[in-house]
């Protein structure tokens, strides 16, 4: 908008509320019960005068979007409507028409706020009804007369029926009112996150205006007698929408120079946490997401490198892709009402910039730890299921075949009782077989500690007690079956804890502890040696460590020269 | 005497069959679930099930399962769990708070079948057989000031064989002593690790693993 015809629509604005002004003390509503006219003036001017000039700043500042427009019109369509209060016949029957028009084009207003648009089917189709109503049922009213001797638009008198037209027409629109209200109300409910503040203090003022115009509306449709005064009400509270939008509009201002202290945070190379938090500061928007792009993996990610779908997070959120020399870095999801100020956006965004990229190249990094756990997970796993499979085709397959093939022997040694030799023979065969169980039985062992998945750990522990070549102390709560991998990796912990003791503690005693609480399971071996253990000592306590931290636990050594060892694993489980 | 037999090998299950037979036992039933071998034992009362300790469906623990099932419930039938691997946890656990009528061995046992047999014998009659694996496992065990360190090597070796739950008589039999011989040295065994030395056999298999585990 050129800024000649900027002032025009200004001047004409002011032109507009002083005549309202004029208007009003010139005609004769006083007596008609209106109330005092000088405060219905100077509502009624101030009206009109708050809603072009804020449209007007409104339009200047995005002249692509129709709200501005929306809003001056809604401010000209208040002055038209004070024409009723001149008695000539024209200006009369204007006025009179377009009396309802106003309450429309507030809702309008405040239901296309920010874009000027409507959104869905049903917002478009809640306000072309309230338009034609707004102005049809107006126009049917009037031609069946009751407005009084300058009415061009009577056509057949019936004053009854003009009544009931009238109040059908005032309780639809306050019912098209309070169904703007529930659209107001539940978009900030489905938001479901903080808004930005001058945002929310914009949609109370509205939801308290529509809910002021259906109550006047309703007021008149019933002939309440308080009238007056609601109408002074009604076209305050009217009237704080704009003040609203002005005071977002100095909020955003304000927000201006938060640009120059993100410039301070950021010098400080912020984690990835704390730049989110100083960008949503300095712009303003405590709702803020920001995503990483990570381009190996071809997606988005958080902070934490979880992956993260722009899509999903959208709907009501606006995006805002960041690229650097030209890649693709990050992606701010923000409220949609920071889009009023494009300014803002790009000077965060260009501030932020290589401290986005920094971030980035973190969160990077987290992903791929990340992967990298799961990955070992799967290892460990698939080791294990493998381990088991072969422990168990080894006892029950060839383990069960020797047995049997030992027992057909036997049997032939009883149809073969008097040959000596043949059954000397026999005796031999069965002396390598039971070589073979035994050797087979030690492998299997070896393989897979069958007697921790079908006994569970407390069972187990007991075999590792008894063959510890130092007496040990067992203390293990034994409240039911733990989680399969976690009770291996007990397992295997306290087996190689055990060992270690024998084999470097010179120690006494060792104890073996097993305790569950607060959904962790704490496995301790403790003894009360020599001390001064390292984790370098044998790769055993590094393997258990992974064991232990691929449950998602830690796997603690303490061992003071002379103190003793203590072992001691905290491993997450339900 | 009556034996069930609940195992999932084929062959295993009719050799032993086959075999306990031939020996004049007489094979009431066989199975491969732990629901057939309880409805077996409900069914038939025998004197003696034999149970491998991996059962359908998950080969975990169901065989162990059903053996404690028994012993609760079936006081007057014995219990051999046969299985794969012997763990002193699992002895103590199968025994509980008695050795009567229980036992616990190898697989690879029944490959001498002398030795497998009169173990059945003894848990048929209310007595107990212990896996020697076990009781030597025991043995060995690191003690803090361990009384075992006074017995002489035969009577570490009679105290391993009682504890398997073999009689005196088996004892004597076989060391190839006199019972007299056999007597004397039990009531020195108790004597030195200071246990009261009364009682049924599988009471003193009871006591004997209790005081070695601890």
């Amino acid at each position: 908008m050129k800024s000649s015809a900027g002032w025009v629509v200004a001047l004409a604005g002011c032109a507009a509320a002083a005549c309202s002004v004029v208007l009003v003390l010139t005609s004769d509503v006083a007596s008609g019960g209106v109330g005092e006219p000088l405060v219905l003036a100077l509502l009624s001017s101030w009206i009109t005068l708050a809603y072009v000039l804020c449209g007007l700043i409104a339009w200047m500042r995005r002249p692509g979007s129709r709200f501005g427009a929306l809003m001056i019109a809604a401010g000209f369509a208040n002055f038209l409507t004070g024409l009723s209060w001149i008695t000539s016949d024209v200006p009369f029957t204007i006025g009179q028409a377009l009396d309802l028009l106003p309450p429309v084009l507030f809702l309008h207003v405040f239901l296309a706020y920010p874009s000027g648009r409507l959104q869905g089917r049903f917002e478009r189709g809640l306000i072309v009804t309230a338009y034609s109503t707004a102005i049809g049922l107006q126009l049917v009213a009037m031609a069946l007369g009751g407005f009084g001797p300058n009415n061009l638009l009577e056509v057949a008198p019936d004053a009854g029926a003009g009544l009931a037209v009238m109040r059908i027409q005032l309780a639809a629109v306050s019912a098209f009112c309070l169904c703007g209200l529930g659209i107001l109300v539940a978009r900030r409910w489905r938001e479901g996150r903080p808004l930005r503040r001058s945002l929310a203090l914009l949609i109370d003022a509205f939801a308290l205006g529509l809910v002021m115009i259906a109550f006047l509306l309703l007021s008149y449709a019933f002939g309440a007698p308080v009238v007056a005064e609601i109408r002074w009400a009604t076209f305050a509270t009217l009237g704080l929408a704009p003040v609203a939008f002005l005071i977002g509009l100095l909020h955003d201002r304000l927000a201006r120079s938060a640009v120059g202290d993100l410039f301070l945070e950021l010098r400080a190379e912020p984690a990835p946490t704390d730049l989110r938090n100083a960008l949503a500061r300095a712009l303003r928007d405590p709702s803020l997401t920001l995503a990483y792009w990570l381009p190996e993996f071809g997606s988005y990610a958080d902070h934490e490198g979880q992956p993260l779908e722009l899509t999903n997070s959208a709907g009501r959120r606006a995006v805002r892709l960041i690229d650097r020399d030209g890649a693709r870095v990050a992606a701010l999801l923000h409220d949609p009402a920071l889009n009023d100020e494009p300014e803002l956006l790009a000077a965060v965004t260009a501030a932020a910039g290589i401290a986005l990229e920094n971030a980035r190249l973190n969160v990077e990094l987290r992903a791929r730890v990340e992967e990298l756990r799961g990955s070992r997970a799967r290892i460990v796993e698939a080791g294990h299921r493998e381990r088991q499979r072969l422990e168990r085709n080894l006892h029950d397959g060839a383990q069960h075949r020797l047995v049997a093939l030992s027992l057909q022997l036997s049997l032939l040694e009883e149809q073969l009782a008097g040959d000596s030799s043949a059954t000397g023979q026999l005796e031999q065969a069965r002396g390598e077989i039971e070589t073979s169980l035994e050797e087979l039985r030690e492998i299997a062992q070896g393989i897979h500690p069958a007697v921790v998945t079908g006994h569970g750990l407390a069972v187990a522990v007991e075999q590792l007690a008894a063959r510890a070549l130092v007496p040990v102390c067992l203390r293990i709560e034994d409240e039911g079956r733990l989680p399969e991998a976690v009770e291996v990796a007990a397992y295997y912990l306290i087996s190689e804890a055990l060992a270690n003791v024998g084999k470097y503690a010179q120690a006494s005693l060792a104890t073996v502890e097993v305790a569950r609480n607060n959904g962790q399971i704490r496995i301790e071996v403790i003894d009360d040696g020599i001390g001064g253990a390292d984790s370098e000592r044998g790769s055993g306590l590094r393997g258990l460590a992974d064991r232990v931290e691929n449950l998602g636990g830690r796997l603690r050594v303490w061992s003071p020269r002379d103190g003793g060892t203590r072992v001691r694993a905290e491993i997450p489980c339900a | 005497m009556r034996v069930v037999i609940a195992e999932d090998g084929v062959l295993l299950r009719e050799g032993l069959a086959q075999l306990l037979t031939a020996r004049g036992f007489e094979v009431v039933g066989s199975c491969d679930t732990a629901d057939r071998l309880l409805l077996l034992v409900r069914s038939y009362s025998p004197d003696v099930a034999i149970v491998d300790i991996r059962l359908p469906p998950t080969h975990t623990d169901e065989g162990l399962r059903a053996a404690l099932e028994i012993r609760a419930h079936h006081p007057t039938v014995g219990v051999l769990v046969l299985s794969q691997y012997v763990e002193v946890g699992l002895a103590m656990k199968l025994l509980a708070d008695s050795a009567e009528g229980v036992g616990y061995l190898l697989k690879n046992r029944i490959n001498n079948l002398k030795e497998f047999l009169a173990a059945v014998r003894r848990v048929a009659d209310g007595g107990s057989a212990i896996d020697p694996i076990i009781i030597s496992t025991l043995l060995a065990k690191r003690r803090r000031d361990d009384p075992l360190d006074e017995l002489t090597p035969r009577e570490r070796e009679i105290l391993m064989l009682m504890a398997e739950g073999r009689s005196n008589q088996g004892i004597a039999d076989r060391l190839v002593i006199t019972l007299r011989g056999v007597e004397r040295h039990v009531s020195t065994i108790f004597g030195k690790l200071g246990l009261p030395s009364t009682g049924t056999e599988s009471r003193r298999v009871l006591a004997v693993l209790l005081y070695l585990r601890s």
